[in-house]
């Protein structure tokens, strides 16, 4: 027998002082590597409660529940993902579509307990003792399953643009709205932000699958002037979209003009059958702007059968005579007034209530009112000389050239506002050729107008003056011509925590020569025509009429909407006053309350 | 790594040369010239260590893509060869020859992606999928979340709710009602 195999086993012993190379569980631990797989944390204050990886797990591993301490706003859903382990494979994928970035994965991987519902927990809570560690999985900062970038949207050039009325938004492609499409994670958290809480993701859906029927039906069960609000809506839906965290929001309203404009009016009537039956009761409506078209629209489609008194020419309220043709052609206002009347309302024009006829007779002819009369005397600039026969108003700006009479704007003006209204009118201007300058007394950033609007205004050479407050009218070099005086202003901050007041430095006084003055800085609502006997009855509350939430007055049979009765004066909230009020009615006279 | 791009190139049509680090690069060949490049790889240009074998399933270019991850000891160098083939009746020279343990990894491609390699020793038998009678699972029309509704029981209690109908219920519980 060799030496070497007598000595082996003695040889072997010196093994039994060394460091052995097992772990010893459970008194030493082996962290995972640090972008490991393992189990799940997420930062509560960041997620907004998508469920976009609810939806994505393959295994069904994640439900969304309600959290307590976590509260549902416009942009979170207020429900946070809870995940079975049970059924987790740490694939990961709800860690790459998180639209906010806020899921992860930790690289704990140990957990032993008895409790088999243990293994289902809210990761993030900070009840779970892996919840604050910071290695583990996160998703490359380079890698995305989501496209961030909206389709571009082909637009005339501010120098086209400047020269025409000409609709500037182009409009999708058939490619484009569908990769637009493909962008939306179907959380539907814009549903609650729109006013008519229009049912975005599956109309969205609808354009992904190339379904206009199914999304034009889909458009009209909440909204009914869709080709409009495709155009102008203010679309706050995209302000709370959660594809917006990481990237740009949805085109929403983008992809709604997108299936209105695939769909020729010929075949809406086929597609939407919007067939009713009488019910033998009579609404009459004042207003035919978008809330009282789209309550006639409800009430027609219940079996209501509705008539309309409106005081100008044609339908359409402010998108007719406030918006320019630029924004919104009238051709696709008409499509949608066109259709709503369709299905059997009459319709009386340049019929104001109060002067052909007296509201007091609606009230006793008709079972019930709705009334949308919106804001239409504007609101003088409060300054001496404001009478002064060049000072124009915007909304008359807007209106003459609907109706294709000159405004006899001149060729340098000033608009003074801030909002859509002075913007509109500011383009217009330079539509007509003039030069053209806003004076705004606050900073661009808290200018009311629409950010696109003032981003195509400055694009089209509108020059923009602001913390200006206007000071004096006066007699210009001529009487075609007319100053105005104003004043630097400097912003001050609010004591009681509000927005900063503009306040007007009165050595920083300048004075400008305008061939016009366009005064665009609001307008109130008139009242006249609900007589006296009405006037004091209906309860209003800084000048908007109150209503409960099916729109009701506190006249039972007068139901209202529109500018002259919500805060946010928009074509899309009058649209879902007219819509709620139309169910309100039903309610009110199915059963008497 | 640009260097032996170029020599491959000449060689045996090599494309797609993409550079991730100083020591990982890819580069991609024809179906029909892969064997031969992977040989030649392993044998003159030292190549000699098969890290792995794999595939990803480009279902929208009716594709699978072969990843065959070779290491150079010599020089530390990683370089990952591509091989674009058919999906349908998939099927792909093997490599065991040069590799025997490249047969475990063919098995598996037979498995998950229905990728045959004829001759491969075992590649029809079970690699982890012991009596499976779906579609290869790793085949991007196989439907995972319906496997798993129909095969998974869920567990008892499990509640869930969805954004908009929590939102709806919190902010507009009335609306549109009575239609």
């Amino acid at each position: 027998m060799p030496l070497k195999d007598v000595i082996a086993p003695f040889y072997v012993w010196k093994r039994a002082f060394e460091k052995p190379y097992t772990t010893a569980k459970p008194i030493e631990e082996r962290p995972g590597a640090a972008s490991y797989r393992g189990f799940h944390t997420n930062d509560m204050a960041l997620c907004v409660g998508c469920g976009t990886c609810e939806t994505i797990c393959q295994n069904e591993a994640i439900d969304m529940v309600p959290v307590p301490g976590i509260e549902t706003t416009a942009k979170d859903s207020g429900l946070r993902p809870m995940v079975d382990n049970g059924r987790c494979c740490w694939c990961a994928l709800c860690v790459d579509i998180c639209t906010t970035g806020s899921l992860r994965l930790t690289n704990e991987y140990i957990w032993v307990s008895t409790d088999s519902d243990g293994f289902r927990f809210i990761p993030g809570t900070g009840d779970n003792p892996w919840d604050d560690k910071a290695l583990g999985y996160r998703r490359d900062p380079g890698y995305r399953l989501m496209d961030y970038e909206r389709q571009d949207m082909a637009m005339l050039t501010p120098e086209e643009s400047a020269r025409s009325f000409l609709e500037v938004v182009k409009g999708y492609s058939a490619e484009q709205a569908r990769k637009e499409a493909e962008r939306c994670v179907d959380c539907g958290i814009c549903i609650a932000t729109c006013p008519a809480h229009m049912d975005i993701p599956e109309y969205i859906k609808a354009v992904r699958d190339g379904d206009f029927e199914t999304g034009l039906r889909l458009l009209y069960r909440t909204n009914p002037m869709p080709a409009t609000c495709g155009r102008i809506c203010t679309h706050r839906c995209e302000e709370v979209c959660s594809v917006g965290h990481m990237g740009d929001p949805v085109a929403i309203r983008w992809l709604k003009r997108y299936i209105c404009d695939q769909v020729p009016e010929s075949d809406y009537a086929d597609i939407l059958r919007d067939q009713s039956t009488s019910n033998g009761r009579k609404v009459a409506i004042i207003g035919a702007g978008p809330g009282g078209l789209s309550a006639a629209y409800y009430l027609t489609r219940l079996g209501y059968a509705v008539t309309l008194y409106e005081s100008q020419e044609k339908g359409g309220g402010m998108l007719r005579y406030g918006v320019p043709s630029y924004r919104l052609p009238y051709d696709q206002l008409d499509k949608d007034i066109d259709y709503i009347l369709s299905l059997g309302a009459t319709i009386h024009y340049n019929t104001r209530v109060g002067r052909e006829l007296r509201f007091p007779e609606l009230m006793a002819d008709f079972d019930a009112i709705f009334f949308s009369v919106g804001l239409s005397d504007p609101y003088g600039l409060g300054v001496e000389g404001e009478d002064h026969p060049r000072v124009l108003s915007g909304l008359k700006v807007l209106e003459d050239v609907t109706h294709d009479r000159d405004p006899d704007v001149g060729r340098r003006v000033a608009v003074i506002g801030g909002g859509n209204v002075a913007m509109d009118a500011a383009r217009v201007s330079r539509r007509l050729g003039a030069e053209v300058t806003v004076l705004y007394r606050r900073r661009i950033e808290d200018m009311p107008a629409d950010p696109e609007e003032i981003h195509e205004a400055q694009a089209e050479q509108v020059k923009f003056v602001t913390q200006a407050i206007p000071v004096r009218v006066e007699e210009g070099p001529s009487p075609r011509q007319v100053n105005i005086r104003w004043g630097e202003a400097e912003m001050v901050a609010d004591e009681k925590g509000g927005r900063p007041r503009p306040v007007l430095m009165e050595d920083r006084i300048h004075t400008e020569t305008y061939d016009s003055i366009i005064s665009a800085i609001g307008q109130g609502g008139d009242y006249e025509f609900l007589s006296d006997e009405y006037a004091d009855r209906v309860e209003m509350k800084r000048g908007k009429v109150i209503a409960n939430e099916y729109r009701q007055t506190t006249i039972p049979k007068l139901f209202v909407g529109g500018d002259i009765a919500n805060n946010t004066a928009d074509a899309i909230s009058a649209i879902a006053d007219g819509h709620q009020a139309a169910v309100g009615i039903d309610h009110f006279l199915s059963s008497g309350s | 790594m640009k260097q032996l791009f170029d020599r491959l190139q000449a060689l045996f049509g090599v494309t797609d040369f993409e550079r991730k680090r100083d020591d990982l690069a890819f580069l991609k060949v024809p179906k029909d010239h892969a064997e031969m490049l992977i040989r030649h790889l392993r044998d003159h240009e030292g190549f000699s260590h098969l890290v792995f074998f794999s595939a990803v399933d480009y279902i929208e270019d009716d594709i699978f893509r072969l990843i065959y991850m070779l290491h150079n000891y010599g020089t530390r160098d990683t370089l990952g060869v591509h091989v674009d083939i058919a999906r349908e009746n998939a099927g792909m020279t093997s490599i065991h020859t040069l590799w025997a343990q490249a047969a475990l990894y063919q098995r598996e491609l037979k498995e998950m992606f229905g990728i045959d390699f004829p001759g491969s020793p075992g590649v029809d038998e079970d690699f982890m999928l012991e009596g499976w009678d779906e579609i290869p699972p790793m085949r991007r029309e196989f439907d995972t979340r319906a496997y798993a509704e129909k095969t998974f029981f869920p567990r008892e209690g499990r509640e869930k709710s969805d954004p908009r109908t929590h939102m709806r219920k919190q902010f507009y519980p009335n609306w549109g009602e009575g239609e």
